[in-house]
């Protein structure tokens, strides 16, 4: 069987994988525009300051394609010929397919305001975007450099290609940026301010909203992270807008709501979309809304042969909504869906109980459940822990029935926060065996919560324009 | 005000010194010439000049080169601990571990040596009798469980090294992982997690790498635990068999046990273990060739101390393989959900310290509990 994978990406190659484990025999074609080899895109951040080298966040040692025997491509697919069943590519041959899987990932949401084109003006997403945050903050590579084939892609790229690398401000300032600022509040945003924040800089951060991250956190959360960013020297520009670019080839100004501020970098992080533009024409079956390639339960297109997963697949959300999922372990598990789903197993991507993690500066976050969406009969228990450690912890209940945990400042097991979920545990249930979640490293202080707080009443929350329904898993 | 993990401020790739730059082959250099006198002053013609490590002791008031070297040993860890606390200091456990390290070495590896001769005999040339170093075991420290050494030492000292080497050591390893000693008690491990922190991110991860250092290590060990039986059977036979005797201790370069101390404690832990910091990471010594850790890797395996690793929320970022002294490709087991047990960990907490998902956690717990504890995330349904 002949199976082309379009995309290098973590949905991709866990793909890949998971198709050699079943078929020793399986001829298999990588398709990358982007890179040579599969690396980590949640851990760019820690290659700009310096923490990793390019080295560093690849997963798997580089003979991986030679082992496992899977051909490398390192083209732009253009398009589709479904009824021949082939894959156009940019300056090559097309390559012919019994099943072909999408995993091209997204892209970023371009800047919707003038002067985005400038110099310094530029995303923190792909391997190109890499390196062009490199040049702009430090004037080249980390030491390690970059990896082997890096500008492979040009061959085939085009002007407005993600994988093009934008021309760096460094030449024109002689140096570093002296105003540096970042739009958009969310985990893109605040990685990109962060490694500002370890080459000493301090940078300007414009969020829409009025306090960070609304999806993921509350009012309070928000605030604490807010605070974490101004002590690091982040000016923060809350509730302000961005309505232009200024500059005469490189950037030299932004103008927001309240005024203009000097700005000679701007890293646009306004969030992803998907990377589909090239199957607009191809018959492929797109989401009205997000772009996204619509798959059924086994990540199938509307086309029998072509597959789809990871941030360019528009899957079904419990709420019955239809949209991407642009997260590492849910492009992990998409992948091998579509893998077991393309060798003909009755695969079934199931969403279930959501979960994730971050790091906020120095600031731990682990959500699971339902959170921030505004369930039925909405009430929440809320702590805040203020001594040795740090931290806040949010339960969300559904009348009874505990749904969703926010935490702050600790660290959590949020497999058994989802067991309780399923569960349909009490909150004094919860609360009496908080202890079995505990995931701090060792000898760190046990949150003590005291009785009368333990005894506390969720308290009931305003109902919120729309709520959904908590599922039962 | 404690936060787990690191702050992502590290610029470690940007600092040449750090990444195998000139700096570091010229501290190699320094680090092994100097081993290189410290181990074979006898040989290379230096003795009473400005070269010879025992002029460097008493123009410093030492009774030995042996005391001299733990001062300095002593003196590298503090500073190292100190640098060490700045990068990862936000951690409880990594200041309580490396709080206990330093005094371990500074008490029990240096101080006492020192002054407990003084209380016990008034006869310098029995100084050696009670310098003794409670913080190093056999068959790390090979002399202690030899015939000779165990006769000569008081008793209460001899049951301490036997007790120490062939109860307690493996016994703590099986309940605490062999942590407790080469990440809290070692000196050789202080070293390296304090005066070898800063390079401690070249220690290689390879699948090379790792084969290298399972042949090795066992190697060493074997050798180690054979040429101790050979000694013990030299002491009871080998007054009838001249030329064993003359093979095992007869004390020419070649005999075994010379070799073994040139071989593996000089070269192996000294000059190659410690001066290569700068190029290979803090542990090679740990890592390859120490017979202690080898052996006590094996009670390990055997035991409860393991990795915790939450399911589905690694991000394969890396930096819990990068940051290992050991080269466990940690991420191996944490993109694929495995709690693990790996007989070279030596617990240094780095790998959870780093992880900037919270995704790791090392613990001591009977496997079955922590198991039904912690379930799998059934979200891929076949």
């Amino acid at each position: 069987m002949r199976v082309v994978i379009v995309g290098n990406g973590v949905a991709g190659i866990e793909a890949a994988l998971a198709i050699r484990a079943r078929e020793p025999d399986a001829d298999v074609t990588i398709v990358s525009e982007e890179s040579d080899h599969f690396f980590s895109r949640t851990a760019l951040m820690w290659v700009v300051s310096g923490q990793l080298s390019h080295r560093c966040i690849e997963p798997h040692e580089r003979d991986l394609y030679a082992r496992l025997r899977f051909t490398r491509v390192r083209r732009r697919a253009t398009g589709i010929d479904l009824a021949r069943r082939e894959l156009r590519l940019a300056d090559a041959e097309p390559l012919p397919y019994d099943r072909l899987l999408i995993a091209c990932g997204s892209k970023p949401r371009p800047a919707p305001w003038p002067g985005a084109e400038l110099d310094g003006v530029g995303h923190f997403v792909t391997l190109q975007d890499l390196e062009w945050l490199e040049e702009e903050l430090h004037g080249g590579p980390s030491r390690g450099g970059r990896p082997p084939n890096a500008d492979a892609h040009l061959a085939s790229t085009t002007p407005d290609s993600p994988y093009r690398r934008r021309p760096s401000g460094w030449k024109a300032r002689g140096g570093p940026p002296k105003h540096p600022v970042v739009v958009g509040g969310g985990l893109i945003g605040i990685e990109a301010v962060e490694v500002m924040v370890a080459k000493g800089l301090r940078p300007r951060f414009f969020v829409r909203e009025e306090h960070f991250w609304p999806i993921a956190l509350d009012p309070r959360e928000g605030a604490w992270i807010a605070d974490a960013l101004a002590a690091h020297g982040v000016q923060m520009h809350l509730g302000e807008n961005v309505h232009a670019l200024h500059g005469d080839g490189a950037v030299a100004r932004l103008a927001g709501d309240r005024g203009e501020v000097p700005c000679d970098l701007c890293v646009v992080a306004i969030g992803v979309v998907p990377n589909t533009a090239w199957l607009e024409e191809s018959g492929l079956e797109l989401d009205p809304r997000s772009r996204g390639l619509v798959v059924d339960e086994h990540q199938r297109t509307s086309d029998p042969h072509v597959f789809a997963a990871g941030d360019c697949a528009a899957v079904r959300w419990f709420d019955g909504s239809r949209r991407p999922e642009p997260l590492w372990y849910t492009g992990k598990f998409q992948g091998r869906v579509a893998a077991r789903a393309l060798l003909g197993d009755p695969a079934r991507y199931e969403r279930h109980v959501w979960f994730n993690s971050a790091k906020l500066m120095d600031v731990e976050y682990t959500t699971a459940g339902l959170v921030n969406l505004g369930v039925e009969d909405e009430r929440e228990w809320f702590f805040e822990e203020r001594g040795a450690v740090r931290s806040t912890l949010r339960i969300v209940l559904s009348g009874e029935r505990v749904v969703g945990f926010n935490a702050l400042g600790r660290r959590w097991d949020h497999s058994v926060w989802i067991r309780w979920i399923e569960e349909r545990r009490s909150l004094q249930h919860v609360l009496a065996h908080l202890d079995e979640s505990r995931f701090d490293t060792e000898l760190v202080p046990p949150l003590k919560i005291p009785k009368d707080l333990r005894k506390k009443p969720a308290e009931p929350r305003a109902p919120s324009a729309r709520t959904v329904a908590a599922p039962i898993y | 005000m404690d936060q787990q993990g690191q702050n992502g401020l590290l610029a470690t790739f940007r600092e040449p010194w750090r990444t195998r730059g000139a700096v570091a082959y010229g501290v190699a250099a320094v680090l092994i010439g100097f081993y290189t006198l410290m181990y074979f002053r006898d040989h290379l013609g230096v003795e009473g000049g400005a070269l010879d490590p025992e002029t460097w002791a008493s123009a410093v008031g030492l009774r030995s080169r042996w005391l001299f070297y733990g001062a300095l040993y002593s003196v590298a860890m503090v500073g190292g601990a100190i640098y060490y606390l700045r990068r990862h200091g936000n951690s409880r456990y990594n200041r309580i571990r490396i709080a206990v390290n330093v005094a371990v070495q500074v008490v029990l590896a240096f101080t006492l040596p020192l002054v407990m001769p003084y209380f016990f005999t008034g006869d310098p040339n029995q100084f050696w009798k009670y310098e003794y170093y409670f913080s190093y075991f056999w068959p790390l420290d090979w002399y202690k469980l030899h015939p000779g050494s165990l006769q000569n030492v008081p008793v209460v000292l001899a049951i301490y090294s036997i007790v120490g080497a062939l109860v307690a050591a493996p016994l703590l390893a099986y309940f605490f992982g062999k942590r407790w000693y080469c990440s809290w008690v070692c000196g050789c491990g202080g070293l390296a997690n304090t005066f070898g922190d800063p390079w401690r991110h070249l220690t290689s991860s390879s699948t090379s790498s790792w084969r290298f250092e399972k042949r090795a290590i066992h190697t060493v060990m074997f050798v180690a635990i054979l040429s101790t039986f050979l000694l013990f059977l030299d002491h009871l036979v080998g007054g009838r068999y001249a030329t064993f005797h003359h093979v095992v201790d007869g004390g020419q370069w070649w005999s075994m046990k010379s070799l073994y101390g040139y071989v593996v404690g000089a070269i192996l832990a000294g000059v190659i273990g410690t001066g290569l910091y700068p190029l290979l990471g803090p542990r090679v010594w740990c890592r390859n060739f120490c017979p202690m850790a080898a052996l006590l890797g094996l009670f390990q395996k055997l035991g409860r101390f393991r990795i915790a690793v939450k399911p589905g929320m690694c991000i394969s970022c890396g930096n819990c393989t990068t940051y290992c002294e050991m080269g466990i490709d940690v991420r191996s087991y944490a993109q694929n959900d495995e709690s693990f047990t790996r007989a070279a960990c030596v617990g240094c907490g780095m790998c959870a310290h780093v992880c900037p998902r919270g995704v790791l956690k090392l613990e001591n717990a009977p496997r079955l509990n922590a198991d039904k504890k912690r379930v799998g995330l059934p979200i891929v349904d076949l």
